[in-house]
């Protein structure tokens, strides 16, 4: 068994008397696909949020390569190898896509005030490097067309794929996806799958999933998560995941959960 | 090519600036010689307000620190002119970072409260510091000599800020294409989504905020040599309406746009000299007419009606100015009592 990358020991998140998070454990192993599901108020943000350093967390710990990020800005965590993407479209709006994506790659570029403004050559070679990257990021995802439009001419799908590839370009280890298939239409959603696993296969980067559509977590996921009112209270490979009763329960009541083991 | 384009467009600038001391009277020249300095100082509040996005009120304070700065380190110091220049705009660069610090805590209008209050501290240390700054009368700075060069002090003074606004443009220009410049765009348009990409809020914000205060206090200083007379009034709050109103009307976000909102309002305001009273009416209602009709600033219509036109960072991008950013300038109009 592998250690860990990213793990979550007992934490606890609390905004007033209101307890988000409740004791969560989790540990995510490199090369994975982890779906992280649950119904709306279940924490999952929450979650994601303590992860990145927005929020401490009251009580636990976060390691990252076995290594506590609780306390570090979240610019910080970022630069240790965390990425992350959104709920909404994040994408820089003063700039083109491929401006996106060369921002993306700040932490791996080191040009400073005097190289940058006095033109450098050091720096023409670095910003000249920074955008063929940038170029083979639009490929990897398919929109090399798009390089010079503006972020905020292109539909919400793309917008979340972009997002996905400019976080991807900094080569982080561990990337957290915000529902990121949010308004994906069915084929669209087909080929959402293929790219998450390709980004696990040929980047070699751990997924983490937060997602509403169920469907392609069980389908792309090989471990799922589930958390209700702040608990887990499920964990293991999606078929086992699926037919848990305290998960179905959660999704859909008690009633409804007796009529399902009964069937 | 475009014959329009950008760069031919401020390079024919740059040239008739150049010559323009063959052709203009002495209170001409200082006209001009004023519009360069506007350009210094739009330059460096576009960068913290149209590319960093931070909508701080301070940059008048800076222009009198820079001016303060060059002026009190001659008279009380007998320190040179060319000494106490570039002294004043370390000054007025480190006064930049200070206040970038609070800064970090507060954000909209909170920041443009507390950059409010420290630019009416300002003026209360100039108006009633009075051993040191002598006060709200002012005082006399020593004419700035250019010996051995043969040339008057208006002349050389003239072409030293010329100098300094094309050098300070082109760096600013670089700047703002680099990934300082990207990190910047990302701190104005998402700061969570910026620290995501581990760009460091403090870093890039205290790095706008010292720039800013950088070319106010290049302006400060040159301004001061100008007027040979330093007093609180030049660095009040309708200075600031100014610049703000120099960096709209020329396009928040664009280097290139602070060059032509510096010159466009420097020639209203003279244009409407004569007519005392027409002069704010005058000023409010471009205002206005700016943030409800042209948000992206002349730069914006440039880009829309002249294909060469193009501005780094947001290469095609229409111009769409950060709402935020525009807010404050509404006030402007009733700025002046």
């Amino acid at each position: 068994m592998t250690a860990a990358l990213l793990s979550l020991r007992g934490v606890s998140v609390g905004f007033g008397g209101v307890k988000v998070l409740d004791g969560i454990d989790l540990d995510v192993r490199p090369g994975e696909i982890r779906g992280l599901i649950g119904p709306n108020g279940a924490g999952k943000t929450t979650l994601l949020n303590v992860v990145c350093g927005i929020h401490g967390p009251s009580q636990g710990d976060v390691l990252l390569e076995g290594r506590s990020i609780v306390g570090l800005k979240p610019s910080r965590i970022a630069a240790l190898g965390l990425g992350r993407t959104f709920q909404t479209s994040q994408l820089f709006r003063g700039m083109t896509v491929l401006e996106n994506l060369m921002s993306g790659l700040h932490r791996r570029t080191r040009a400073g005030l005097i190289a940058a403004s006095l033109n450098l050559a050091s720096y023409r070679e670095e910003e000249a490097r920074a955008e063929e990257e940038a170029r083979l990021a639009l490929e990897f995802i398919g929109m090399a067309d798009f390089a010079d439009r503006p972020g905020t001419a292109l539909s919400f799908g793309q917008q979340r794929v972009i997002e996905i590839a400019r976080t991807l370009i900094g080569d982080p280890k561990v990337v957290l996806l915000d529902e990121p298939a949010v308004g994906l239409s069915m084929n669209r959603l087909a080929e959402f799958d293929r790219l998450l696993r390709r980004i696990r296969d040929e980047k070699g980067v751990t997924l983490i999933l937060i997602e509403h559509v169920i469907r392609l977590v069980m389908d792309v996921c090989d471990q799922v998560t589930v958390l209700s009112s702040g608990r887990r209270i499920a964990d293991g490979p999606p078929d086992q995941v699926r037919n848990d009763p305290d998960v179905i329960e959660a999704y859909l009541g008690k009633e409804l959960r007796a009529r399902h083991t009964a069937s | 090519m475009n014959l329009f384009g950008r760069r031919n467009v401020l390079l024919a600038l740059f040239a008739l600036a150049a010559i323009a001391p063959h052709f203009v009277n002495t209170y001409h020249l200082f006209v001009c010689n004023l519009i360069l300095v506007y350009v210094l100082l739009s330059i460096g509040l576009n960068i913290l307000v149209g590319y960093a996005g931070q909508l701080a009120f301070a940059n008048a304070a800076m222009f009198g620190i820079g001016a303060y700065g060059t002026g009190l380190l001659q008279v009380h110091f007998g320190l040179p002119f060319w000494l106490a220049f570039p002294l004043g705009a370390v000054i007025a660069t480190s006064v930049g970072l200070a206040i970038s610090l609070p800064a970090l805590r507060v954000s909209g209008l909170y920041l443009a409260l507390s950059s409010l209050a420290f630019a009416q501290f300002t003026q209360w240390v100039f108006l009633h510091w009075e051993k040191v700054t002598f006060g709200a009368g002012g005082f006399k700075t020593p004419t700035v000599s250019f010996a051995p060069l043969p040339v008057s002090k208006p002349i050389g003074l003239y072409y030293l800020t010329l100098i300094l606004a094309a050098v300070l443009f082109l760096l600013a220009q670089n700047l703002v294409r680099s990934r300082i410049g990207r990190a910047f765009v990302a701190v104005r348009d998402g700061e969570v989504a910026a620290e995501s990409l581990g760009i460091d809020l403090l870093r890039y914000k205290a790095l706008a905020f010292g720039l800013s205060g950088f070319y106010a206090g290049i302006a400060g200083g040159i301004y001061s040599a100008m007027l040979n007379f330093v007093s609180p009034e030049g660095y009040d709050l309708f200075q600031m309406v100014l610049q703000k109103a120099m960096v709209v009307v020329g396009g928040l976000g664009s280097v290139a746009g602070s060059v032509l909102g510096a010159g466009a309002i420097v020639a209203l305001l003279e244009a409407l000299r004569e007519v005392k009273g027409i002069q704010e009416i005058a000023f409010g209602a471009i205002l206005v007419v700016f943030i409800l009709f042209m948000p992206g600033g002349l730069v914006g219509f440039l880009k829309r009606k002249v294909p060469g036109w193009e501005e780094p960072l947001h290469r095609k991008g229409a111009g769409s100015a950060p709402a935020p950013a525009a807010a404050p300038a509404p006030a402007a109009g009733e700025a002046r009592p």
